[in-house]
């Protein structure tokens, strides 16, 4: 850790942990009601764990990207950032919002609307928090005079994301357009914009991790982020194919989508060849790991198993089941989830110099979550699959299929346990790392 | 070899290009969709319908028009699927509907409120949906009685209310019993009864009284009595 200000990541990272944490066990509240054990449904019913968990998954990425960005800023525009109250002040209205928002959720007081749950007036909080953050994250990249590719996809990125944030609170009694506003949110962010700070992130790492000379890295960083917009943008038409939009929107969202596996098979040749090219041999060998780990993992469940269901002859039947579970979980897992888990495997040796990368533990959560991921993306796909052949394509009724595919859900917590017992080491380990040093190096 | 400064002239023409491209048709589907989803018919009850489905986060277990939770059933076609007596027995007690079965959250809606939920679900169901949702096109598999059964006249009673818990020829639910051979068992003065007020003929049974009107009493006793075993 070269700069004072970096250590602010540390609290973003304790909270991104932590909201994981909770993330799984309303997970696992989910998965059992899924199997007919739904006792804690007069206290949390299914819509309740599932806003919790989405908006959790949003909170704890969205934490983590944050920490990043104040990890990598500093070191890439080489000074301290613009100020170190300001991202605390900021840190903690994130924190409150995110509670409020979770708890009122237990309380029906939400806008029934997925992924973007949270209520009207805690929509503006978090305007005003991102828009802080941005502030204070683009002033000192703005002064500083070094700027690099990857502080700028970065930046921008974050900015992006905070902007199309608005589209979401357009008002409408239409439902169509509600969920045409929606997914300008949601699509164009974790298809998009998110993408950016992916990239942004990814180059980083490599830089510092297989000390691949920086135009190299940058140049393709640029032909990544180009291919996610060319297929990202107008992408967003395979949410547009069965909601009351116009036809066209089949063949463009079919078209565009379709390419956008390339974008994330292009980050993994990426990050893999750049790890071969290095000379350098970074000790950090598990910071690495889960680097390369995320571009490939991203391209599987991004770009693999969204390519599976995300043309239109294929999505009118799988539109709207498990299926897009199975995609979901794998997808944001290997793109943002591994992604914050490599930045902060990268960070916390350098924050508090110890050096716990080595450890089995460190190792043991690398494959166990990874494992146990696929293992329930797989539960997700046979689920998935028989309910669209039962129900979509045989006419069998809604809750007979559910009761044939029940067992497969045992499959999913069994394949869950995995996944939460790697999580555990990775958090046991974030804990015995311990807090940040006072003084830079 | 590509250089650094193709590389992002590919990234600002691709990235422009596309945002343009993408605005525009933006344009041109917020002047489609009204057409296209008969905004007309979106009444003061069906935008109030709308803001209860937002306000009880409904989506979070049920999908509509492809779009929610998967733990409840899709409700795009659920006003032509069940019909409006269905779906307010549903939103008054969740539970008798289903006994035993996966729990939905009992609101207490008003009478206004539901006929709000009602018309939402009305207006959602006659959108131009691009062909969503398809109909299934494998066939089930079939017994002989199920044969006969396709070629009895089945009441709209049955297909919207009594399917959801009871099965002919493997087709329906299985809540209740299958009701393939229930003219060998009761009469039709049994079953008249039966439908009349089933915990009347026995206490604590999970089925609940539909309130049918006698016509669709008669109907439905004289569709049931022709389940026979000697029919075939």
């Amino acid at each position: 850790m070269k700069f004072q200000s970096q250590k602010v990541a540390y609290y973003f990272f304790a909270v991104s942990m932590l909201l994981l944490c909770l993330q799984i066990v309303y997970g696992f509240i989910m998965g059992f009601a899924h199997m007919g054990f739904d006792v804690l449904h007069p206290i949390i019913p299914f819509n309740v764990a599932r806003s919790t968990h989405v908006n959790l998954l949003v909170f704890w990425l969205l934490s983590g990207f944050m920490g990043a960005a104040y990890f990598i800023i500093p070191e890439e525009c080489e000074m301290e950032i613009f100020s170190i109250k300001l991202a605390y002040i900021q840190l903690i209205a994130f924190v409150l919002v995110g509670v409020s928002a979770i708890i009122g959720f237990h309380f029906n007081w939400w806008e029934g609307r997925k992924f973007l749950e949270i209520p009207r007036p805690l929509d503006y909080l978090v305007v005003v928090d991102v828009l802080l953050f941005i502030f204070n994250i683009g002033y000192t990249v703005f002064k500083s005079p070094k700027k690099t590719t990857s502080s700028m996809v970065l930046f921008f990125g974050l900015l992006m994301a905070a902007l199309l944030y608005l589209p979401g609170m357009i008002d409408t009694d239409h439902q169509t357009l509600d969920s045409f506003w929606r997914w300008w949110v949601v699509h164009l962010w974790v298809e998009g914009v998110w993408e950016l700070i992916m990239g942004g992130i990814l180059s980083f790492l490599l830089i510092k991790l297989t000390g691949v000379d920086r135009e190299i890295v940058e140049k393709w960083l640029y032909v990544i982020v180009g291919l996610t917009f060319l297929s990202g943008i107008l992408g967003t038409g395979h949410h547009y194919y069965f909601i009351g939009t116009p036809k066209y929107w089949l063949i463009i969202g079919g078209v565009f989508s379709a390419l956008e596996p390339l974008a994330f098979l292009g980050m993994a040749i990426y990050a893999i060849s750049m790890a071969k090219k290095g000379g350098k041999q970074h000790p950090n060998k598990i910071a690495l790991s889960w680097t390369i780990g995320c571009s490939v993992m991203s391209f599987v469940g991004a770009g693999f198993l969204g390519f599976a269901h995300t043309l239109p002859a294929v999505n009118l039947y799988t539109h709207g089941t498990l299926v897009t579970a199975m995609h979901g979980h794998l997808a944001f897992w290997g793109a943002y989830g591994m992604l914050i888990f490599a930045m902060i495997s990268y960070a916390m040796p350098l924050m508090t110099e110890r050096k716990l990368y080595e450890k089995t533990s460190a190792i043991f959560a690398f494959w166990t979550t990874n494992i146990g991921m696929i293992f329930m993306t797989l539960a997700f796909a046979v689920a998935g699959i028989s309910q669209v052949v039962l129900e979509r394509r045989m006419g069998m009724d809604f809750l007979l299929v559910q009761k044939e595919i029940q067992v497969h859900f045992f499959g999913l917590i069994l394949a869950a346990t995995l996944f939460t017992a790697g999580a555990f080491a990775f958090v046991v380990n974030f804990i015995k790392y311990g807090l940040p040093i006072k003084k830079p190096v | 070899m590509l250089t650094k400064s193709a590389a992002s002239k590919f990234f600002w023409f691709g990235t422009l290009g596309c945002g343009i491209a993408f605005v525009l048709l933006t344009l041109d589907t917020l002047k489609q969709v009204p057409i296209q989803t008969k905004s007309q018919n979106l009444d003061k009850s069906a935008i109030a319908g709308k803001h209860l489905w937002e306000k009880n986060n409904c989506m979070g277990c049920h999908t509509i028009l492809g779009e929610g939770a998967y733990y409840a059933p899709e409700l795009t076609k659920v006003y032509e699927r069940r019909g409006e007596r269905f779906i307010k027995s549903m939103l008054t007690d969740p539970e008798a509907m289903y006994p035993g079965e996966r729990k939905m959250v009992k609101y207490n809606f008003t009478e206004q409120e539901k006929n709000d939920l009602v018309a939402f679900f009305k207006w959602i169901g006659e959108m131009d949906l691009n062909g969503f949702p398809p109909k299934p096109v494998l066939g089930r598999v079939s017994s002989a009685q199920g044969k006969i059964v396709t070629a009895l006249n089945k009441p709209q009673t049955w297909n919207q209310l009594c399917i959801n818990c009871h099965s002919i020829g493997g087709e329906g639910g299985n809540v209740g019993p299958a009701l393939d051979l229930v003219g060998d068992k009761f009469t039709r003065e049994y079953l008249v009864n039966w439908v009349k007020d089933p915990s009347k003929i026995k206490p604590g049974t999970q089925m609940p009284n539909l309130e049918l009107s006698d016509q669709e009493i008669n109907e439905i006793v004289a569709f049931l009595s022709q389940l026979k075993g000697d029919s075939k």
